[in-house]
């Protein structure tokens, strides 16, 4: 029976931890390009999904009027958080984005909860079907679609950033931004479409996020900066693999953990885990033993 | 006095503990988001010590501040070589492994007939001393300045000496600090170790003002809202955070105009703030031009 729990929390672990992934991606993207951290990241995507719930609520929108207004909702409100956050100061102050950010999270958060005041508000799930049976292993399809969501975007960042002249373009402003501005390259507008970029992969995490628990609260916006944060940084900042190998990781050992040890000590795993990296494994899983370590971030992107 | 401005008052006063404990970190050049994880020890430490162990609330106070000033130096042994997110990553980190820590703590005893003590996600209430020992409300108002001001008093007089300079040139380049031959690890240990004290010291008091804490007393809001303070009052006196606190606290939280949409406000304030004034209303160069414009006054008046 062991083997089959370890296997089933395994999986468990994979699926949440596919969630997680497409938050750290978004979180590796902006920190990429800003060399800033974003606090405001998870609010942004909770606000998305806050406008979409609105719209199914009142008119009963579709799943995917839903997902549209999720994804523009959080791109818009991102582009808020670039314009006040990240637009005002140079590279150098990025201690007063990092709290401007955090200003705004509590701006966005009770904004959200003027516009839907109760607690607990009804998300338009994805697939209502059952879960699916593999042996002794149950497999929910939701679970499935947001792993192979992940993969594909995961995929799409990678073509974007590696092949296109855009990707070509926020590689350059992530390596040297003062050259990059003397071969031409508008970096302020790159910077601008890399955040609202992130912010829709965001809003697309939100949306399958929200869609798996049929449910959302206003919570979303803390528990999606946190754990993207803690996902980004155990994957060691800055590269889209990192992302992905840190969220999974995170969601793996969360399931073992709830089920060994329960949902407490669940979040003290996870948060011991991130100090315990950052305290004596600063690259982090995927990191290089570089001592320049931002310098290295750029150029793993 | 009006029950409620005491209460607005104490709160202030206690909230500034913490905000000065981050601006003490801040001066060194590090970001904690964790500051909250000592006002948490702070608060649990000296409630067990008067209410489980009997001690006087001087000791306990005392022995709150210690025990977190401790747990800073521990921290500090695995975290202060690293910067910037890192830094506030792994202080957020233990802040919040703290807190979870609280949740699962039960100590419960025995005291008087009644069990008593720490219970977990319940927090610990009945926390009594002040109301056992007749201590008023105003009264407990007045030990919470006397302790601010001599915790502000300390500061004037670091910051006046070459230990607030070290501190200062520390945070302002660790790398030229280093060449200087400056000790840039002991400097930020005895920032970590004196902010812890102050954290703790306010979370002895908040636990005895309030009679009761619980782990959602100190989550990552009280933290960050803590570095804010320092931020938007200013990094040129001790004195920064503590108008931060009273802006938030004062003006925005206790004056029902802004019922419901606090945050909404304090969020822009903070954000438009930290475009035009980078270090804070009351940064280096506002402090400097003060003491110039109160030094020509003196020039003229003697």
């Amino acid at each position: 029976m062991a083997a089959v729990d370890l296997a089933q929390n395994t999986l468990d672990g994979l699926m949440i931890g596919s969630s997680y992934a497409l938050l750290a991606i978004g979180f590796t993207l902006i920190f990429g390009v800003m060399r800033r951290l974003n606090l405001a990241y998870g609010p942004t995507i909770m606000a998305g999904v806050y406008l979409g719930t609105a719209a199914f609520i009142s008119f009963g929108a579709p799943s995917l009027v839903v997902l549209a207004i999720v994804i523009i909702g959080a791109s818009l409100v991102g582009l808020y958080v670039e314009r006040l956050c990240f637009r005002p100061f140079g590279e150098a102050a990025r201690t007063a984005s990092m709290v401007a950010s955090f200003a705004l999270w509590m701006q966005i958060e009770e904004a959200a909860m003027h516009m839907l005041p109760q607690h607990m508000n009804p998300f338009p799930p994805l697939l209502a079907a059952s879960p699916l049976e593999i042996g002794p292993l149950m497999l929910r399809a939701d679970h499935l679609i947001m792993l192979a969501a992940t993969l594909l975007l995961a995929g799409a960042v990678t073509y974007l950033l590696a092949r296109t002249k855009l990707g070509l373009a926020i590689r350059a402003v992530i390596d040297q931004p003062r050259a990059a501005a003397i071969v031409g390259i508008h970096v302020e507008r790159i910077m601008m479409l890399t955040f609202v970029l992130a912010s829709a992969i965001g809003g697309f995490a939100g949306f399958l996020i929200a869609a798996t628990d049929a449910q959302v609260t206003a919570m979303m916006g803390m528990w999606a900066t946190t754990k993207g944060l803690v996902a980004m940084m155990l994957g060691g900042l800055g590269s889209v693999k990192g992302a992905i190998a840190g969220g999974l990781l995170l969601g793996v050992l969360e399931a073992h953990a709830q089920w060994f040890l329960g949902p407490q000590v669940r979040d003290m795993v996870a948060w011991g885990l991130l100090f315990v990296i950052l305290a004596f494994w600063p690259g982090g899983l995927m990191g290089a033993k570089a001592l320049d370590r931002t310098m290295a971030v750029g150029r793993r992107v | 006095m009006d029950t409620y401005v005491i209460t607005v008052l104490s709160n202030i006063g206690m909230i500034s503990f913490v905000a000065l404990s981050a601006y003490i970190l801040l001066l060194s050049g590090q970001i904690s988001f964790g500051q909250q994880a000592y006002f948490g020890i702070g608060a649990y430490t000296a409630g067990i010590a008067t209410v489980m162990w009997q001690w006087p609330i001087a000791g306990a106070l005392v022995l709150g501040a210690l025990a977190a000033s401790v747990a800073a130096g521990l921290v500090g042994l695995a975290t202060l070589r690293l910067s910037g997110i890192y830094f506030a990553m792994a202080t957020l980190a233990f802040a919040e492994i703290m807190r979870i820590a609280a949740e699962l703590f039960v100590y419960r005893r025995e005291i008087g007939g009644v069990e008593t003590g720490p219970d977990g996600i319940d927090g610990f209430r009945d926390i009594r001393y002040f109301f056992a020992n007749d201590i008023s409300p105003f009264q407990s108002c007045l030990i919470v300045y006397a302790l601010l001001a001599a915790v502000l008093a300390a500061l004037f007089i670091v910051e006046r000496t070459r230990g607030g300079r070290l501190l200062r040139q520390v945070g302002e380049d660790p790398l030229l600090a280093e060449v200087q031959g400056i000790d840039v690890m002991r400097v930020r240990m005895a920032a970590a170790l004196s902010a812890g004290a102050v954290a703790g010291l306010g979370g002895g008091l908040y636990a005895h003002l309030m009679t009761y804490v619980e782990p959602r007393s100190f989550d990552i809001m009280l933290g960050v809202h803590a570095l804010a303070y320092g931020l938007i009052g200013g990094l040129g006196t001790a004195l920064g955070p503590l108008l931060g606190v009273l802006i938030d606290i004062g003006l925005l939280e206790s004056t029902r105009i802004f019922r419901g949409y606090r945050m909404i406000v304090f969020g822009g304030l903070v954000a438009v703030l930290l475009i035009v004034r980078p270090r804070g209303l009351l940064d280096e160069v506002a402090i400097s031009r003060i003491r110039q414009a109160l030094r020509r006054r003196r020039h003229a008046g003697g």
